[in-house]
């Protein structure tokens, strides 16, 4: 049996025109399959919502004081552990240091002297040397490879941009 | 109620209060939502309370620009096909279970109380039928016919494309048409037997 387009018109469920709802009621009367799918259809236009049993909201505040009061509780643990995590690391890392420093304090001020001068040497050297590279490297490469630089950069600078839109975009649903 | 965005606001802040009367506004349409696709109350229960409670944990997600019903049913949705995923893969199967236990009951005060027992078993039937389909389909389908909701606002709440959507609803009426028509054969089938052998 042919079924189209009454089949199409079933499954799209959408409303007829008077004459389409005529040609199809003729239809039905003769296919089995049409007709099935035709009374699940009003089956579905005749649903019902369900309604929780009473007292929903009563039962859904315990709950969701359970899972503040739970918030909590691990905020708490977190801030405890961090803090422990913190110190443990603390006494790891300065320890030996802080002990030095007690022991002979000459010792170690003089250790921590030198190491800040030959820090300092070394960032005043840094800069010299970089100083001369600025001063030298304009005139070393050619205009088009700034350009090609320059337009290498915006092209990431676009791309990251439209990458942290999209990133941004609130998610919806859970 | 007070005005839905402004609740939704205050909930944002943390307001409880605020919070539990969206709660009372949307029981029955999560409620539902989860009834249907899951298909037995007391995980209907729990899976209302579950989403309220992500909805609730998530609020500073909500784009304003989006009907809040739609927000809470998206969550609803995806959490019932989550867990029907997982019982799809689970050994003990809580469909076992089944007490049959639905709340839906025919209407005793209706005009015409033949008709209303005819579609209260139509509907009863569906609900059966519904539990057969795929996770997806199954909530497209209750959002169509339960909610009312549009094709876009279905592939808005399912993230799904508006032609996946049709197609989805497409396939799962025709399903829904043949397991009508395998119902009808087979309740003809039991009532041959105690039919008068004249016939």
């Amino acid at each position: 049996m042919n079924h189209q387009p009454f089949e199409d018109w079933l499954l799209e469920d959408e409303a007829l025109t008077i004459q389409q709802e005529r040609e199809l009621q003729i239809h039905l009367r003769s296919c089995t399959t049409c007709a099935a799918i035709a009374s699940s259809n009003l089956a579905l236009h005749s649903r019902r919502l369900i309604a929780p049993p009473p007292g929903f909201t009563d039962r859904f505040r315990p709950r969701l004081v359970d899972w503040r009061r739970e918030q909590l509780r691990r905020q708490a643990l977190g801030t405890i552990v961090l803090v422990l995590a913190g110190l443990g690391l603390l006494y790891a890392v300065a320890g030996p240091a802080m002990l030095q420093a007690v022991q002979s304090p000459a010792a170690w001020l003089t250790k921590v002297t030198t190491y800040l001068l030959s820090l300092f040497t070394f960032l005043s050297v840094f800069g010299h040397v970089g100083g001369i590279l600025l001063r030298t490297l304009p005139s070393l490469v050619p205009p088009s490879a700034w350009l090609v630089v320059l337009v290498a950069g915006c092209a990431l600078g676009a791309l990251w941009i439209v990458s942290m839109r999209r990133l941004a975009r609130a998610p919806q649903g859970v | 109620m007070k005005d839905e965005s402004s609740l939704v606001v205050q909930a944002q802040h943390g307001s409880e209060e605020a919070f539990t009367e969206l709660v009372e506004a949307y029981q029955t349409h999560v409620y539902n939502l989860c009834y249907r696709m899951l298909g037995e109350t007391e995980f209907a229960e729990d899976a209302s309370q579950e989403t309220f409670l992500r909805a609730f944990q998530h609020l500073h997600r909500y784009d304003h620009g989006r009907p809040f019903g739609t927000w809470l049913l998206s969550i609803a949705a995806h959490y019932c096909i989550d867990r029907l995923r997982r019982r799809r893969f689970s050994f003990t199967s809580m469909d076992q279970d089944d007490d049959g236990g639905g709340l839906e009951l025919p209407d005793a005060d209706a005009p015409n109380p033949e008709l209303e027992t005819v579609r209260h078993e139509q509907r009863e039937q569906m609900q059966s039928f519904l539990q057969q389909l795929n996770a997806v389909d199954r909530s497209a389908i209750v959002l169509r016919y339960w909610h009312d909701y549009s094709e876009a606002e279905i592939a808005d709440t399912l993230h799904l494309t508006v032609s996946a959507v049709k197609s989805r609803l497409h396939r799962a009426r025709r399903e829904l048409g043949s397991l009508w028509q395998e119902e009808g054969i087979r309740s003809n089938q039991k009532r041959r037997p105690h039919e008068s052998p004249a016939f």
